[in-house]
């Protein structure tokens, strides 16, 4: 398990702690079950844009160069797909488990 | 039973199960890593969804086609050439059933089960790309 971000020291209570986990060639390229505290707020897309900027071939399998996500990408909140179309308006809550691929292929 | 392993399965066990009251016909679907000059194949899975969508399409084929019994057990992990990848056994009453609930659920695993495989090859390797969602993804 991976801790990302630059707030270890953060001691503010209302941080929430959510966990992003990538599969398949995303996973290669970001790694996979990131645990991360975000404040308060923080919509979908920037905290993935946040944790895949760290590989720009990650964040550009990802996103595009607008910084919208591209639109075969899947995304999952607690084992629900959300449309990429709401990720923006979509806030992280704590404990949240947050999953992010490319079309399946299993079969 | 439905599982995502990397241990093979005893099919004919399967098969054995299978044959509930009323049974007249067994389908057995049998995925198997083809000799696509590659090494090996990967598989991935985002494990506890791929269980939860697995055994939700179990029960709307069971549903629709009126089948007695269905296993479908998908392997993850390295798997050689000729390896079995999905076993899938249904058993109904009469044959269309189960052919078409054995079809119904091979196709709904294809469309949006979180499952990947990656081709292992002499050169290095390639994500099989996706049937369905938005497109097909990055190689």
């Amino acid at each position: 398990m991976q801790r990302h971000g630059n707030n270890e020291n953060n001691t503010e209570e209302c941080e929430v702690t959510v966990k992003i986990r990538f599969f398949a060639r995303f996973r290669e390229l970001l790694g996979t079950d990131i645990v991360t505290d975000v404040a308060p707020g923080t919509i979908f897309t920037s905290l993935i844009a946040s944790v895949a900027k760290k590989n720009p071939e990650g964040y550009a399998a990802i996103f595009d160069e607008t910084g919208a996500f591209h639109e075969f990408v899947i995304l999952m909140r607690n084992g629900k797909r959300i449309d990429i179309a709401d990720a923006d308006k979509t806030v992280i809550a704590d404990g949240d488990e947050i999953a992010v691929f490319p079309p399946v292929a299993g079969g | 039973m439905i599982a995502i392993q990397t241990d093979d399965v005893d099919i004919g066990a399967l098969i054995a199960a299978a044959k509930k009251q009323g049974t007249g016909a067994i389908v057995i679907f049998d995925g198997v890593v083809r000799d696509d000059d590659i090494t090996e194949m990967e598989l991935e899975a985002y494990v506890d969804v791929a269980i939860q969508e697995l055994e939700k399409i179990a029960r709307d084929a069971s549903e629709q086609f009126r089948l007695l019994h269905v296993d479908i057990i998908h392997r993850i992990g390295r798997l050689l050439v000729g390896e079995n990848i999905l076993i899938i056994v249904v058993s109904a009453g009469h044959r269309p059933e189960a052919y078409a609930g054995s079809r119904y659920i091979i196709e709904e695993i294809k469309k949006g089960v979180p499952i990947w495989k990656k081709e292992l090859t002499k050169k290095g390797g390639r994500w099989v790309p996706g049937e369905h969602g938005h497109g097909k993804g990055p190689s």
